[in-house]
């Protein structure tokens, strides 16, 4: 990446001897993990290209929009309605960081046996090495898992979290604490932004968004073909950047994208040989640049064909209904299409084990690794029940429970090829 | 202790709780009997771990491997159960829990302090309320609900006042006694009967409050043990911070004085309200931002003129772990006090690294006292 | 099937931390086994292992698998995971087998077997050494007893001891503790043997117990182990003769069903 963002990222006070460290680093994995790879669709350059330019050319358009007086909104969840964001004028950015950064920073002021994400969402803001935090106006947190939560109050010591209050259930009583919170969000973003929320406007929002949404719902489909066009790691960076880039743009690319997917599914192309297992990944979220488990997966003779974490369907499946004029009806669209969020903070979330069994057989795969990241005990202790579902089902399951760092990948190599022999 | 036959010979369906947040003036009014089953041992962990990770905090997989092993009479007892949505692992392990017996979840709002939050808990305690009338059959009268509502208030200003003993320049009890006393609260089957013996209680330790015995050293450093609950079978480390000369005067936990000095609004003309608006200042660490919590500890620190203060969680406990932190700010930059963390399980596998950190710790907190004496108030001697 | 005696000759090769055993198969049954330790040259270790087998298939398995394969490309190699080996293996020399579990030099593994013997679930411990084989190979050292001897030593306590220590490191030093207030050594020891057997019936609890359970790996010539293990199981367990080939065993075995697949 050119230095010539040197004077941007001062500007945000990152540390810059530290953050070209980090981008080397970064280039190098994906060297490794990504332009390795044989075969790749043309279309995936656009996100190459967005990748490189992640600290670069994308905060530039940030700064450039908040000169112009957009705000910028940063957020840690798929809960978080983007499109009383969008509807604001505001962007919308995803602050989940997936690199273990700023490790020593996290842990003066989080225990050890902190989750890795949030460790590391937490260093990024100490080490000064996030311009995405730095560029943020409104910082959202959410009373999600304990992580989080108790997160959000030692990261308030450094920047403002605006929490919003997540439901833990989903009885009727439940939906109405979550529309309040999403009016008060509402509330709060136009105080941020200074511009009122039109009906118009949101109308726009929620198409947008379900464009975006409608867009990766194709590639599922398209991926999930045999042979497989694409890896699972080219899918996983596409869902990463979808938390990134402009929604108008990135829907625009990965539609082009999916139409040279549609060519290659036509003339079957595959881009790994025959045979090879195919799995879904299930689980926790991966956020960038967390690609190891799918490059491990992949490196192991198996192909990753689906994702349901928050990286995955559990973000893309359900759209906002789009048949409402009135701004309460489209609140109220909202507030039922976030509550179908599947995410293991809620109890008892039954209805996740049946998208995880509906999708591993609509998939047609030969199992499901079940990803828990270490200390997550909402998914770590799903696990049990998804395996007991899946394997109802007749589908073998893998349980993983890692970190970010690469200690373990032996092991977890050893155990991904078991379980691919297991399935064959 | 409460005896596992005065529950048995009962005709009342008895209701099995885990948390201080479990109403249970509406348990006790729809005619149940409330009992905690926080389980406090080691030995039901190895079964909880077939279906529960084993990093996992330990209360809740003895909590769940006595359930599972059927191996607590008071779990057998129960007819049924009420837990919250509070910490993640009780959350999950709740879902399991349910499969065992019938267990009515209440769900917590995180955001206490927000508008929404006491709105939505009163209709959680109303529909609790519903679930245990039909449990028991009896429908919950204003009246009783009042009654219950006094009584329990009384039960709490009592316990509180037996704290207070320790606030004394010599503690009349150990900090091990006090918490033995302090867990009869969970465990009572006539609330009358409870508040005639804390009576006597009472009456027993005034004269000795008075004549100014202590089992403690005169320079016995003043420990305040916060965090997670403790209770007999889990009470290392307190039982460490006195054999090491340290002397627990108080316990913020939800063993000891949490919650204590929350009394519900006996005039509030919805009991229900009422008690809505009480439960929801309970300072537990999966409340965000738990500033009662702070709160509190100010107000004891300065009541039992504290030395030093011991953060005791147990392992993999994130919200208090996390929380930790802060109060450790709090205790150490607001009130200038020596403050150690100490993260836990209920083996015996660390109970020698525990012992060198306690009693460095106590070292320390009695230079500090030591070299602070001439800034505290001037204890009157007896 | 007609072709040269050489084409019918299949070698497993299981290559451990400590060591590396051998099995050479032809179609009328066992043609070599040998062992040989791991060193800190593996691959020529290998090499002297494989002496007089060229050009017959080779199926390596274990540790050093990935190494063994890049680095003996001239020859027909391929490679499958220990869960893998031990699974055909321990079901090879019993039939019924339902569970087999593996404790190694430097990790442990449990495999559940489905009534086909296919591999069901499996869970592994490879992260830390209490646990493993590196744990009695520690304490004995620690105890001053050669480690071929450890299990017989620790038979002939007169009590059990509970060792709390989940480390190894820190058990070390319980047992230090432990000698220098005059317990016997032999307690000591069958204290350590009995928290090796407490972690490792956790785990085939965590997998889900089922006997006949075959007990393969280098800690199965531990008779305090095996007895340990029979006491908490209720029923006796299958231990074969040589429990350290299991791997390059079932790894041999893999090659020759592809080997009659193909054909």
């Amino acid at each position: 990446m050119s230095n010539s963002h040197d004077a941007m990222w001062e500007k945000l006070n990152l540390d810059l001897e530290a953050h070209q460290g980090l981008l080397e680093v970064l280039g190098k994995f994906y060297g490794d993990i990504y332009m390795s790879q044989q075969g790749r669709l043309r279309g995936m350059e656009y996100l190459d290209f967005v990748l490189s330019e992640v600290h670069g050319l994308r905060i530039k358009e940030l700064q450039d929009a908040k000169a112009a007086g957009k705000k910028v909104v940063g957020t840690f969840c798929v809960f978080v309605p983007e499109e009383i964001v969008l509807a604001a004028g505001g962007i919308q950015v995803g602050l989940c960081a997936g690199a273990e950064i700023g490790t020593g920073e996290a842990e003066k002021v989080l225990p050890r046996n902190t989750c890795a994400l949030i460790k590391s969402f937490v260093g990024f803001k100490l080490a000064r090495l996030c311009p995405f935090i730095e560029s943020c106006d409104l910082i959202v947190g959410e009373t999600t898992c304990d992580g989080k939560k108790k997160a959000y109050e030692i990261f308030s010591d450094y920047s403002p979290v605006y929490v919003m209050e997540i439901p833990q259930m989903k009885n009727a009583c439940d939906r109405e604490l979550w529309k309040s919170e999403v009016l008060r969000f509402k509330s709060q973003v136009e105080e941020v932004t200074g511009n009122k929320i039109t009906a118009d406007a949101l109308k726009d929002a929620i198409h947008l968004v379900n464009e975006r949404r409608r867009v990766l719902q194709r590639l599922n489909r398209l991926r999930a073909a045999v042979p497989t066009p694409i890896s699972g790691r080219d899918v996983l960076l596409i869902n990463q950047i979808s938390f990134y880039d402009d929604p108008v743009r990135f829907t625009s690319k990965i539609g082009e994208l999916c139409d040279e997917l549609q060519d290659r599914v036509k003339s079957g192309d595959g881009i790994v040989p025959d045979g090879t297992v195919r799995l879904m990944l299930s689980g926790c979220p991966m956020a960038v640049p967390n690609w190891k488990m799918p490059f491990i997966i992949e490196s192991s003779g198996a192909v990753v064909v689906g994702e349901e974490s928050c990286i995955g369907t559990r973000n893309t499946r359900d759209l906002v209904d789009e048949d409402s004029m009135s701004l309460d009806g489209m609140i109220d669209a909202i507030v039922d299409r976030y509550m179908r969020i599947d995410c293991a903070c809620f109890t008892p979330n039954t209805e996740r084990l049946d998208n995880i069994v509906k999708m591993a057989l609509d998939l047609g795969v030969k199992g499901v690794i079940h990803y828990g990241l270490s200390f997550c005990q909402p998914y770590l202790m799903e696990a049990y029940k998804v395996e007991k579902a899946l394997a109802g089902a007749g589908i073998p399951m893998l349980a993983i429970e890692t970190d970010y760092s690469m200690e373990d990948v032996e092991q977890l190599k050893t155990r991904v090829e078991a379980f691919v022999e297991m399935t064959r | 202790m409460l005896d596992i036959s005065e529950l048995q010979d009962n005709d009342k369906k008895v209701a099995g709780i885990y948390c201080l947040f479990a109403p249970v003036e509406i348990v006790r009014a729809a005619g149940a009997i409330p009992v905690s089953l926080c389980g406090k041992r080691e030995q039901p962990i190895a079964d909880a771990e077939r279906t529960l990770p084993p990093n996992l905090c330990p209360l809740i997989k003895s909590s769940y491997g006595y359930a599972v092993t059927d191996s607590c009479p008071f779990f057998s007892a129960s007819d049924f159960l009420i837990g919250e949505t509070t910490c993640d692992g009780k959350k999950k392990m709740y879902e399991f829990l349910g499969r065992i017996k019938p267990l009515h979840l209440m769900h917590l709002p995180y955001s206490a302090s927000e508008p929404h939050a006491l709105k939505f808990w009163h209709e959680e305690i109303l529909r609790l309320g519903g679930f245990v009338e039909e449990s028991t059959g009896l429908e919950i009268n204003r009246d009783h609900l009042g009654f219950q509502i006094r009584i329990h208030n009384k039960i709490r200003k009592l316990i509180r006042k037996i704290s207070r003993f320790q606030a004394a320049e010599k503690p009349p009890i150990s900090g091990l006694d006090m918490m033995s006393v302090m867990e009869t609260k969970s465990f009572f089957v006539n609330p009358e009967e409870y508040i005639s013996l804390l009576l006597e209680f009472i009456a027993e330790m005034e004269p000795i409050a008075a004549s100014g015995f202590s089992p403690f050293q005169q320079d016995a450093p003043r420990v305040l043990l916060t965090g997670c609950p403790v209770a007999k079978g889990c009470e290392k480390t307190l039982r460490m911070i006195e054999e090491c000369g340290g002397a627990v005067v108080c316990m913020e936990n939800c063993t000891g004085v949490k919650g204590l000095d929350l009394l519900v609004d006996e005039n509030e003309e919805d009991p229900f309200l009422a008690l809505a608006r009480r439960y929801l200042q309970i300072p537990c660490s999966c409340i965000t931002p738990n500033d009662g919590r702070l709160a509190l500890l100010d107000q004891l620190i300065d009541e039992y003129r504290i030395d030093a203060v011991v953060d005791h969680t147990w392992q993999c406990c994130h919200t208090y772990n996390i929380e930790s932190r802060i109060v450790g700010d709090f205790v150490e930059k607001i009130h200038g006090l020596p403050f150690i963390h100490v993260e836990t399980d209920y083996s015996n596998s660390d109970v020698e690294q525990l012992r060198t950190r306690i009693e460095a710790f106590l070292e320390m907190a009695r230079w500090n006292s030591s070299a602070c004496a001439q800034m505290r108030k001037p204890y009157t001697q007896a | 099937m007609q072709s040269q005696p050489e084409d019918e000759t299949v070698a497993g090769i299981d290559i451990g931390s400590r060591s590396i055993e051998l099995v050479v198969l032809n179609p009328d049954g066992l043609l070599r086994s040998a062992k040989a330790p791991t060193t800190f040259d593996p691959l020529g270790q290998c090499q002297r292992l494989m002496e007089g087998i060229d050009g017959s298939r080779i199926i390596a398995t274990g540790y050093g698998r990935k190494l063994f394969a890049e680095s003996f490309r001239q020859v027909n190699v391929s490679t499958i995971t220990e869960i893998q080996a031990y699974s055909l293996g321990a079901r090879f020399l019993y039939p019924e087998a339902k569970m087999v579990l593996d404790i190694g030099g430097q990790d442990t593994k449990v495999i559940s077997l489905s009534e086909t013997g296919k591999v069901l679930k499996f869970e592994m411990n490879d992260r830390c050494a209490a646990g493993t084989g590196k744990f009695l190979e520690f304490m004995a050292t620690a105890l001053q007893i050669p480690l071929e001897s450890f299990g017989e030593f620790a038979l002939r306590s007169d009590r059990r001891i509970q060792i709390s220590s989940m480390c190894t490191v820190f058990a070390e030093s319980e047992a230090t503790s432990l000698m220098a207030r005059g317990e016997r050594p032999e307690n000591i020891a069958m204290g350590l043997h009995l928290a090796i057997v407490q972690r490792t019936f956790a785990m085939l609890r965590r997998v889900g117990l089922a006997t006949p359970l075959v007990f393969a790996g280098g800690v199965a010539q531990n008779p305090c182990v095996i007895k340990l293990l029979e006491e908490q199981l209720g029923q006796p367990l299958k231990v074969p003769e040589n429990p350290d080939m299991v791997g390059a065993l079932g790894a041999a075995l893999y090659g020759e069903n592809y080997r009659t697949v193909d054909v």
